[in-house]
């Protein structure tokens, strides 16, 4: 008797819950955002521990102050869970809108879907949530990042332009299977075999980090000397490599060219230094970009499900001049 | 009948004794003969002093951590804490030189300080691991999972995890610099092998070393200082990991509390175990650790050189610390 009584019970819970479902799935519509003078805005940024992250909020932070907007900051730390906590103390608080740089592309989801029930518009920043559980224009307004196969894609075109000759490369990939080492890759390595005359003749991870970039451009320094491009997926790889290659005995930027992605400040003076050609800066200023989409949405405008934020470019004839603006 | 069958057995086992012991005394030496030749052949450019000075300077600090290490297990211990140890010296050497902590002028003390203060703060934190295991009865890998985690934590929480970047020739002369022409972390590397060697082989600390790892009930009943011995092994693990630390923040020029270090534990246990040291204690073979660390890197460089990604060396080493492991045990056994 109790094994049946229960197995209905298991049943009717069931059931519930696929009504529970079937119900939010009929919730599918995107919440809206009134026209009004000031806003209450919610900014759930991920963690604070880069020069990259505390220019994206500083920039937040500046755009909320001079539109005159509330902004409602949090840091999570570099924890998921933490950030999901975040966006719920947004939602209780009441905000108008949540701008969020999620953590993760799947802890992230139930944050947003909070949100969504609550009919709080939610912006994403420089990261995406996973597209099968979430989508732009339905879950959350739109995905304000950069288009990292174009930065691939810039550095390429640059390359192809000024490289006087130079034309084997060595290439420092980003941590495997992240999205930002792959497109990086595929937008250069393209464009790079659609200029023609360049051969890559060495392809690595260095895992986006100084110390691995280094000692993989040690390797293949020594194992490819004819190599005169060094292409590496970020700054701090490339500030690796150019380390190896005054190990090695040769000048960066005059026996090889470095050129890299991120344009952090360090980059930016090794640019006006001469030991970096070119970088393609990574924009952490997200302010303006969010602030602008915001004010289209609130205007009943259809927003695209990805708004690119442009990138600056660094090379010898400007990076003097845009130091002081490096993050 | 009976005399061939009552001898011959035990002849083939002993001739296959002799080859297993053979091949566990000199497996890793012939594997390591085995890659030069490989790379001679295969690797373009592998012949240049730039080869041996890149493999060189970028296998010291796995070897002088995996010194360290070998001291550890041969007592029958494992020490985790490693890799968030160099970062714990990585992370407090810039703060001392660039004047964050100490209310010092002169940059020469400050530079030798940044040098000896690291050091002294990762060895109190090798003696915690020791007090963990002695005092407590903790088994070493759960005592010094402690420190893996939390030290790591402490450097992130010191540097608020910023990336402190720096310019120092003075300091960075340990990694930077070249002492009679060799660079000056490769002297260290030979200079810290050689000391351990000795220690081991010739000395009373040396010796309560391999016997307590041996047989701990036993060494106590001898009269051997057990507690002492192994608080001994953690403090001087601690120590020469702060000193790969400060070693590799001065190649880069930078030190990154997230990173430095970060799974250094694991290769310097694989130098250990493919060295020819038997992870139950007992036994401690600096010279195979030097040549499983070199074997290691050889492969690293190997496989780079030739163009195979990065996540098939990690496999090759992982293969590479079975065949290690098992050759061991089959001369163990027999």
């Amino acid at each position: 008797m109790s094994m049946i009584s229960r197995r209905t019970f298991m049943m009717a819970a069931t059931a519930m819950g696929a009504l529970a479902l079937a119900g939010s799935v009929a919730y599918a519509e995107l919440p809206a955002l009134a026209k009004k003078d000031t806003y209450k805005v919610g900014f759930a940024q991920t963690e604070s521990n880069n020069p990259w992250r505390i220019a994206q909020t500083e920039s937040m932070k500046a755009e909320a102050a001079k539109l005159g907007y509330q902004l409602v900051y949090t840091d999570a730390a570099g924890s998921a869970a933490k950030q999901v906590a975040d966006v719920n103390s947004m939602i209780a608080q009441g905000v108008d809108v949540i701008f969020l740089a999620p953590r993760e592309e799947k802890p992230l989801i139930p944050a947003v879907m909070a949100a969504k029930k609550a009919g709080i518009p939610v912006v994403l920043l420089d990261r995406n949530v996973d597209q099968s559980l979430a989508k732009a224009g339905e879950d959350y307004v739109t995905f304000i990042g950069s288009d990292f196969i174009d930065e691939g894609k810039r550095v390429a075109e640059w390359l192809a332009k000024n490289a006087n000759g130079k034309s084997k490369i060595i290439e420092l990939e980003g941590t495997t299977g992240s999205s930002p080492a792959n497109d990086r890759k595929k937008g250069f390595d393209e464009a790079i075999t659609a200029a023609g005359g360049f051969e890559i003749v060495a392809s690595q991870t260095g895992d986006f980090a100084r110390d691995k970039g280094r000692q993989v451009a040690e390797a293949l320094l020594q194992a490819h000397p004819d190599a005169d491009i060094v292409y590496a997926h970020n700054d701090e790889m490339a500030i690796g490599a150019i380390a190896a290659i005054e190990a090695a005995g040769k000048v960066p930027g005059k026996d090889i060219l470095v050129l890299s992605i991120d344009g952090g400040k360090e980059a930016v003076q090794a640019v006006v230094d001469g030991k970096i050609a070119a970088v393609v800066e990574c924009n952490p200023r997200f302010g303006p970009k969010a602030f602008e989409t915001m004010a289209r949405f609130a205007a009943g405008e259809k927003i695209e499900p990805w708004v690119i934020n442009t990138d600056k470019f660094y090379d010898a004839s400007n990076a003097a001049a845009e130091l002081s603006s490096a993050y | 009948m009976t005399t061939i069958e009552t001898s011959s057995p035990p002849a083939v086992r002993s001739s296959r004794v002799n080859a297993a012991k053979l091949l566990s005394r000199y497996g890793t030496f012939a594997a390591f003969i085995a890659l030069l030749i490989f790379n001679l052949i295969v690797t373009p450019n592998f012949v240049s002093w730039q080869t041996l000075n890149v493999n060189l300077t970028q296998v010291a600090t796995i070897v002088i951590v995996a010194v360290g290490m070998t001291l550890v297990i041969a007592t029958g211990g494992i020490d985790l804490s490693v890799g968030s140890l160099m970062a714990i010296a990585g992370a407090a050497a810039p703060m001392i030189f660039m004047g964050q902590l100490l209310p010092i002028e002169n940059m020469g003390i400050l530079i030798i300080l940044s040098f000896i203060l690291p050091i002294l703060l990762v060895m109190a934190f090798g003696w915690f691991n020791g007090f963990l295991v002695t005092r407590f009865s903790i088994q070493p890998i759960v005592a010094t999972l402690v420190l893996f985690i939390a030290g790591r934590g402490l450097a992130q929480v010191a540097t608020n995890g910023n990336l402190q970047v720096f310019k120092n020739p003075d300091f960075q002369f340990i990694a930077m610099g070249r002492i009679a022409g060799i660079p000056a972390q490769v002297v260290v590397m030979i200079i810290v092998a050689i000391l351990a060697h000795c220690l081991i082989r010739y000395t009373v600390i040396g010796r309560q070393i391999i016997a307590v790892g041996g047989n701990e009930k036993a060494a106590r009943l001898t009269g051997i200082p057990v507690r002492r011995v192994k608080t001994f092994v953690y403090v001087i693990s601690g120590a020469l990991a702060g000193l790969a630390g400060l070693i590799v923040v001065a190649r880069n020029s930078a030190s990154d509390a997230n990173l430095v270090g970060l799974g250094m534990e694991l290769d310097a246990i694989a130098a250990v175990a493919v060295g020819g040291s038997l992870l139950t204690g007992g036994r401690a073979n600096i010279l195979g650790t030097v040549l499983g660390a070199f074997v290691i890197q050889l492969v690293r460089y190997t496989l780079l050189a030739n163009g195979v990604p990065d996540a098939a060396a990690l496999i090759v080493k992982a293969g590479l610390i079975i065949v290690a492991v098992f050759i061991q045990q089959r001369a163990d056994k027999a």
